[in-house]
């Protein structure tokens, strides 16, 4: 009866939840190309500013009568290691958990609110102010150190410091600019040029691994022992692989100075001033940009190193101890190495795995992306946009390298993540076995056919040899149908 | 030593499927970040051009309706005039098993009803949401119909809903209710979409 008659309607018609609002394409496109918009124009301004905060110590260091000639390097490492490495590696805890979610289908991290400013009252601001309630997080807590480990409690609190710091010591050698003139000073955006770049890199790698062991070993715990001895043999087996994958592009670029290799990756700045003339004088709007391969190919690492690349790569993520080789944290199941560290020292370790992060892509992009090399277009840039706005164009185009650098880093700071939430966690005897038996044998060949093609052909034969290694990998990966389904198992049973 | 697996080489080889798997986490990513958000509550009818896969439904700000019939919060129904249609007879008081419902009756003057609840609590922190009150109650005045569920609350105390909390929601009136009132309610001149519902009466659009 109650069907049939039309009024007999429930209430929770009448009291239930208020329709959706109906999604608007309109504010969609607005806020996709504001958001965009706002995200390139903050990291240009970020580029200017490194540049900027560089000069404005130079400058400062001018003025004081002491002839110290310091002062490029603090300005390097305030511009670089405070503000480049520090800011991303801080965003990067957020962007971590809100582009994994995004991955994985989620919201992410957005209940933490700003409520005490009046204007950001219940405004999730895409989460960013979970960064702040980390952090107060973590200074809060209480720092507690476990009776086993009062004994040596020196070494307890120097393994956070001996895991921390490297990271920030590593990007000391990895070029953000090249060598230019900004307000009228020559400078560069790195802090140290030093002759042995690559074995700094190396050198401070291994450093990480006495953080790692003494946080396994002082915590006088067997579990945090045992994640110290699976971390440090991790380390030391994937250094070999490392050190071996870079060897190729030694071989590439006949330097083991990382501003070097960067600045052989495009034109100088010598050569873009003399192309820039010579296209003023014949008016031609494009300049050639004449460190390409063939015309058309810029040479980058990547183009003559793909297999070097692409170990160096998977090899500096089992170094950084991050998604699928970090069954030295294993934090869901098997306890790692600083179990039992607590408060601001366990977020020290948490940190510096996200610096690593940033300084591993650096070098990264340092060596094998061109660096802050813009292909094709760097002369037609400085001719163009010179004296626009009363500013050199050598100016805007250090500002665009920098800009170039820092996406580029941040494209390699999302490959990494991606590979952290496509692969489960590789099994401990897994880790040795890619790292021994295959990444090894491979890196061996790697630079044994290097070395063979580049007294064979030189540059040109080895950007051949890239292009045929590019091509042999996207055929393997694109030719992924399977040639025939498994047969029904019935057949076996006649 | 014959492989156990029915894997072919490729995906042996692992670098295949890895870049593959990689594929798809990316795909997931930029379809999220770039995709727009439909914030339909039923999340199987989200869809459109560039909807992104997000499946959350983001909780307090967002609300899916309870399904129709669902035993919500009580409310005590009002008459057309306002007042509560209880007549303060206990029935559901007297089915209620988690005897959660307090009751003290009054007697209107001048009324066309001889009996109202001067007090009437619910304790929904005690009730067991079974739904006998409803069934027993011989004058639909009470109903769990909100759509809503009982509210979170700060100390036990508060979860005790007195006769002005309970007394919420559109009017209610049956044809019978003519029948039992000694002198006929006069009927507020309310525009007819806001008028009284009730589950005998026919309502024409
Ligand atoms: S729903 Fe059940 S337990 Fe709750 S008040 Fe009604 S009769 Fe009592
Ligand atoms: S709500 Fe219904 S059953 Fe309960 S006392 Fe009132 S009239 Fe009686």
């Amino acid at each position: 009866m109650i069907a049939e008659t039309p009024s007999a309607r429930l209430a929770s018609e009448d009291f239930g939840a208020k329709a959706g609002v109906k999604p608007s394409y309109g504010s969609w496109l607005f806020g996709t190309i504001a958001g965009w918009g706002a995200f390139l124009g903050f990291l240009l301004f970020i580029s200017w500013f490194l540049l900027a905060l560089t000069r404005l110590c130079i400058w400062v260091g001018d003025q004081i009568p002491l002839d110290w000639g310091l002062s490029p390097a603090i300005g390097t490492i305030l511009a670089l290691v405070l503000v480049l490495v520090m800011i991303t590696a801080t965003l990067l805890t957020m962007a971590d958990r809100k582009w994994s979610a995004l991955m994985q289908d989620r919201v992410g991290p957005n209940r933490a609110r700003l409520s005490i400013i009046p204007g950001l009252k219940d405004r999730p601001l895409h989460g960013l102010p979970h960064i702040l309630a980390d952090v107060l997080k973590m200074l809060f807590k209480e720092d507690f150190i476990p009776e086993g480990a009062e004994k040596n409690k020196f070494l307890f609190n120097l393994a956070p410091l001996l895991a921390f710091a490297p990271a920030f010591m590593l990007f000391a050698v990895v070029p953000v600019s090249p060598e230019l003139t900004f307000w009228g000073a020559r400078m560069q955006l790195q802090v140290a040029r030093v002759d042995w770049g690559i074995l700094y890199v190396f050198a401070l790698a291994s450093v990480a691994v006495f953080g790692t062991a003494l946080a396994g070993w002082t915590s006088n715990n067997k579990l945090a022992l045992l994640g110290g001895l699976r971390a440090s043999a991790q380390l030391v087996s994937y250094e070999v692989t490392l050190g071996l994958t870079l060897v190729g592009a030694l071989i590439v670029f006949g330097s083991l100075r990382l501003d070097v290799m960067a600045q052989l990756q495009g034109m100088t700045e010598a050569s873009i001033r003399t192309a820039a003339a010579l296209a003023n004088r014949s008016g031609d709007f494009l300049v050639h940009d004449d460190s390409v391969i063939f015309g058309w190919l810029p040479s980058w690492g990547i183009v003559f190193q793909p297999i070097g690349a692409i170990l160096f790569l998977v090899a500096a993520q089992a170094e950084i101890k991050r998604a699928p080789f970090d069954t030295p944290e294993g934090e869901s199941e098997i306890i790692g190495y600083f179990l039992e560290y607590s408060g601001l020292k366990s977020g020290l370790f948490l940190i510096a795995e996200y610096a690593e992060t940033v300084v591993v892509a650096g070098i990264v992009t340092g060596i094998f992306l061109g660096g802050y090399h813009l292909p094709w277009v760097e002369p037609t840039i400085v001719r163009s946009a010179d004296q626009w706005l009363g500013i050199s164009g050598f100016s805007w185009l250090a500002v665009l390298q920098v800009f170039s650098f820092i996406v580029k880093m941040l494209f390699i700071i999302w490959v990494m993540f991606i590979a952290r939430w496509a692969f489960p966690r590789f099994r401990y005897d897994q880790i040795m076995r890619l790292g021994w038996k295959m990444m090894l044998p491979v890196s061996l060949a790697n630079v044994a056919l290097t070395a063979f093609v580049y007294l064979w052909g030189g540059r040109d034969g080895l950007a051949i040899m890239g292009l045929l290694e590019w091509l042999a990998i996207f055929s393997f990966v694109a030719l992924s149908s399977r040639p025939h389904l498994p047969e029904p198992a019935h057949e076996a049973h006649h | 030593m014959k492989p156990t697996t029915d894997l072919d080489f490729g995906e042996r080889f692992y670098l295949r499927e890895a870049v593959k798997g990689m594929g798809v986490i990316a795909r997931h990513f930029w379809k999220n970040l770039l995709g727009f958000r439909d914030p339909n509550a039923e999340i199987m009818q989200r869809k459109g051009p560039g909807v992104n896969m997000v499946s959350t439904m983001n909780y307090p700000e967002e609300r899916k309706a309870y399904p129709p019939g669902y035993r919500g919060m009580h409310r005590l129904v009002p008459r057309i005039d306002g007042k509560p249609r209880c007549v303060a007879c206990y029935m559901c008081a007297t089915a209620c098993p988690a005897q959660c419902i307090y009751i003290e009756a009054g007697e209107y003057d001048d009324q066309a009803i001889e009996k109202y609840p001067v007090r009437f609590e619910i304790d929904e922190l005690r009730c067991i949401v079974c739904g006998f009150c409803v069934e027993a109650c011989p004058k639909d005045a009470i109903r769990m119909d909100t759509g809503t569920h009982a509210p979170a609350v700060l100390s036990r105390p508060l979860a005790v809903f007195d006769k002005e909390a309970l007394l919420q929601g559109p009017a209610v009136e049956h044809p019978s209710d003519l029948m039992t009132y000694r002198v006929p309610l006069r009927t507020p001149s309310a525009d007819p979409t806001a008028g009284p519902t009730s589950r005998g009466d026919v309502k024409d659009h």
